[in-house]
């Protein structure tokens, strides 16, 4: 989430690309060579979309649930 | 694990969340509270888990834990005091929809804050394009009423009078409004009270460790459900007829991924967000998965953070399941939630299908309306919440005439309502044939017939199931659709909103006059069969006939071997 400087309004919502939970922090950012840059919440949403969009209809995840 | 006190402790919390509730319901000024209770009372932990939560309103129950995390994002535990009150209704902030207002006490002992008190109420006015809150033609969240951030109503004790004039000085109705507000934070302030002793009572370390052990309790109950779940990955698709200001339909799609003990719910496939107000938030998404593995699961696991670990959520932002700001959504929480929770457990069928019910009448009908009292010469407003059929179950019929999976609301009384607003209720009744056949017979919705007194009344509602019937399963028949209906009092034709006043949706439509003599005919969905309707016990299709549930041409027809 990007808060305007004096924390009065928000300038933009800022949302996980793969669960689409909101970040408040600098959540994990990626660049994927198709999808082009992605932010997630969690290595769980990095691995589990990173898997999909390398075509694995049911991803394995070894990761815990943020 | 001491289970002794866990277990006394759960109760406690639990009864301490009833009480919050019973304070709402006996101090509030309006129906939606005081006869619907359209509220949910909790415990939260300072890092934000539900700790408890009282058996109200299951959209709440299932929205608290992503609300207070939400506001505990923005309101850091440094800046909490003795005697605050945060309120919150954003629902870009993790909220459900505008009119759910969530108020949070925190609950301190020794100076060391332990826990939070939670109440969420659905007020019925909160300004906006409609009277009521539900403005079925909105484009945007600004048309759906006044959002409040997290910010302190009381700060030590005393009111923040800043915020109140504010909030009241956007609303029609301000003194209801003004009464609600004092019930809810009578609610959190008594249960922060009562908290407080309890933690007294056990010492801070023990209350702490004990609700630690509650939530790994829970999680293991919900892991040990989920894992008899077969593995696999299951899918459902589910419509709602249009979002108000345009004809399309729109998809829910969910695809349940059962690994071990672990259930990943994902929406991937569900339509991109409207332009009407039936877009559910984040919130709603997380809200209606968990609501639907609850229908699945064992009841007697503790409803808190920890029954929720096992189960990720994947809901796409820009979607109807997760809508961007800043588009309209209040309809997302009473419409499409039913709807979400329906495909989660229509994927599950599959897997455990003596567990599920089939699709459910899914809508809250949300009439709403409003206009000037000249008796008390005060605007009046009111949310009424009618009643559908629910789904069939492999062993059971559906339930008659009961709210939506995610309301758990009551119907407001006749009297009660002929005595607060100006309308005379000239039917009520079940609604022959709605339930769908089946071995298992879908639930009835109702049929209701209101007459305008001696006022004009501008009404608004957001309702759904028009088209898509409630689905069957195992071979039981859909549901009957619902339909609203308008008679002019000097006309004996009933027209559809779209015949009588140009409207786009039948289902969905904002701010009609009604006058003296006019009538409003609301027959609410049923519930879908379970089951083939040739199996049906020939003495219970008997009954149903004889009780009037059932048509004899329906029973011949739908009913043959």
């Amino acid at each position: 989430m990007r808060f305007s400087a004096n924390g009065y309004y928000i300038e933009r919502y800022v949302k996980c690309d793969c669960c689409g939970v909101l970040i408040y922090d600098d959540g994990i950012p990626v660049t994927h060579p198709t999808a082009g840059p992605l932010l997630f919440c969690s290595a769980w949403c990095r691995e589990w979309q990173a898997q999909k969009l390398a075509g694995i209809e049911s991803p394995v995840v070894n990761e815990t649930f943020a | 694990m001491d289970f002794v006190t866990m277990n006394i402790l759960d109760n406690t919390m639990l009864s301490l969340c009833r009480e919050m509730g019973i304070v709402l319901m006996k101090t509030s000024y309006s129906t939606i509270f005081n006869e619907a209770l359209d509220f949910t009372c909790g415990i939260a932990s300072p890092k934000g888990e539900m700790l408890a939560a009282a058996e109200f309103c299951p959209a709440q129950i299932g929205g608290l834990p992503l609300l207070i995390r939400s506001c505990l994002q923005e309101v850091p535990l440094s800046e909490i005091e003795p005697g605050d009150v945060l309120i919150h209704n954003d629902p870009y902030r993790g909220g459900l929809h505008t009119p759910e207002h969530t108020l949070f006490c925190p609950v301190f002992v020794d100076g060391e804050l332990v826990a939070f008190t939670v109440v969420i109420g659905h007020v019925a006015e909160v300004g906006g394009m409609v009277p009521g809150g539900f403005p079925s033609e909105a484009t945007e969240i600004f048309h759906e009423g006044i959002r409040v951030p997290p910010v302190k109503i009381r700060k030590r004790g005393e009111d923040v009078v800043e915020v109140w004039k504010l909030w009241l000085a956007n609303v029609r109705t301000p003194r209801y409004n003004y009464g609600d507000m004092r019930a809810m934070i009578s609610g959190v302030e008594l249960g922060s009270a009562r908290l407080a002793d309890i933690v007294r009572k056990y010492g801070r370390e023990v209350f702490r460790q004990t609700c630690e052990d509650l939530m790994d309790y829970a999680e293991k109950r919900m892991c040990a459900e989920i894992a008899a779940i077969p593995d696999g990955r299951y899918s459902f698709v589910d419509y709602m007829d249009n979002d108000g200001v345009s004809d399309s339909e729109i998809r829910i799609e969910a695809h349940c991924h059962v690994i071990g003990d672990r259930l990943v719910v994902d929406y991937t496939g569900s339509s991109p967000q409207v332009r009407g107000p039936i877009n559910a938030t984040l919130g709603v998404a997380w809200s209606a998965a968990y609501n639907a593995v609850l229908h699945l699961t064992d009841p007697s696991i503790p409803k808190n953070s920890g029954c929720f670990r096992p189960i990720k959520i994947i809901a796409p932002r820009g979607t109807v399941v997760n809508v961007d700001y800043p588009a309209p959504e209040v309809g997302g929480n009473t419409e499409a939630h039913p709807r979400i929770a329906g495909a989660v457990i229509g994927a599950l069928a599959q897997a455990a299908p003596k567990r599920a019910m089939a699709g459910e009448g899914g809508t809250h009908l949300n009439f709403v309306f409003g206009g000037h009292d000249p008796k008390h010469d005060e605007y009046f407003a009111c949310y009424d919440i009618e009643v559908v059929g629910w789904g069939a179950r492999a062993n059971a019929d559906g339930n008659d005439a009961t709210d939506s999976i995610n309301g758990n609301c009551r119907v407001m009384p006749v009297e009660v309502f002929e005595t607060r607003y100006p309308w005379l209720t000239e039917e009520y009744a079940l609604r022959m044939d709605s339930g769908g056949a089946g071995r298992q017979r879908g639930g009835l919705g109702t049929q209701k017939i209101y007459r305008c007194l001696d006022a004009e009344i501008t009404a608004s509602q957001l309702t759904d199931r028009h088209q898509h019937q409630a689905y069957g399963l195992d071979g039981g028949q859909p549901g009957a659709s619902g339909m609203t209906w308008y008679q002019a009092s000097n006309s004996e034709i009933w027209q559809t909103m779209v015949e009588a006043f140009a409207k786009r949706s039948t289902s969905k439509w904002s701010n009609v006059t009604f006058k003296p003599g006019d009538r409003v005919q609301i027959l609410t969905p049923g519930g879908g069969g379970f089951g083939e309707p040739a199996e049906r016990d020939p003495s219970q299709l008997a009954a149903d006939v004889s009780d009037g549930f059932v048509s004899a041409e329906a029973a011949r027809r739908d009913y043959a071997r």
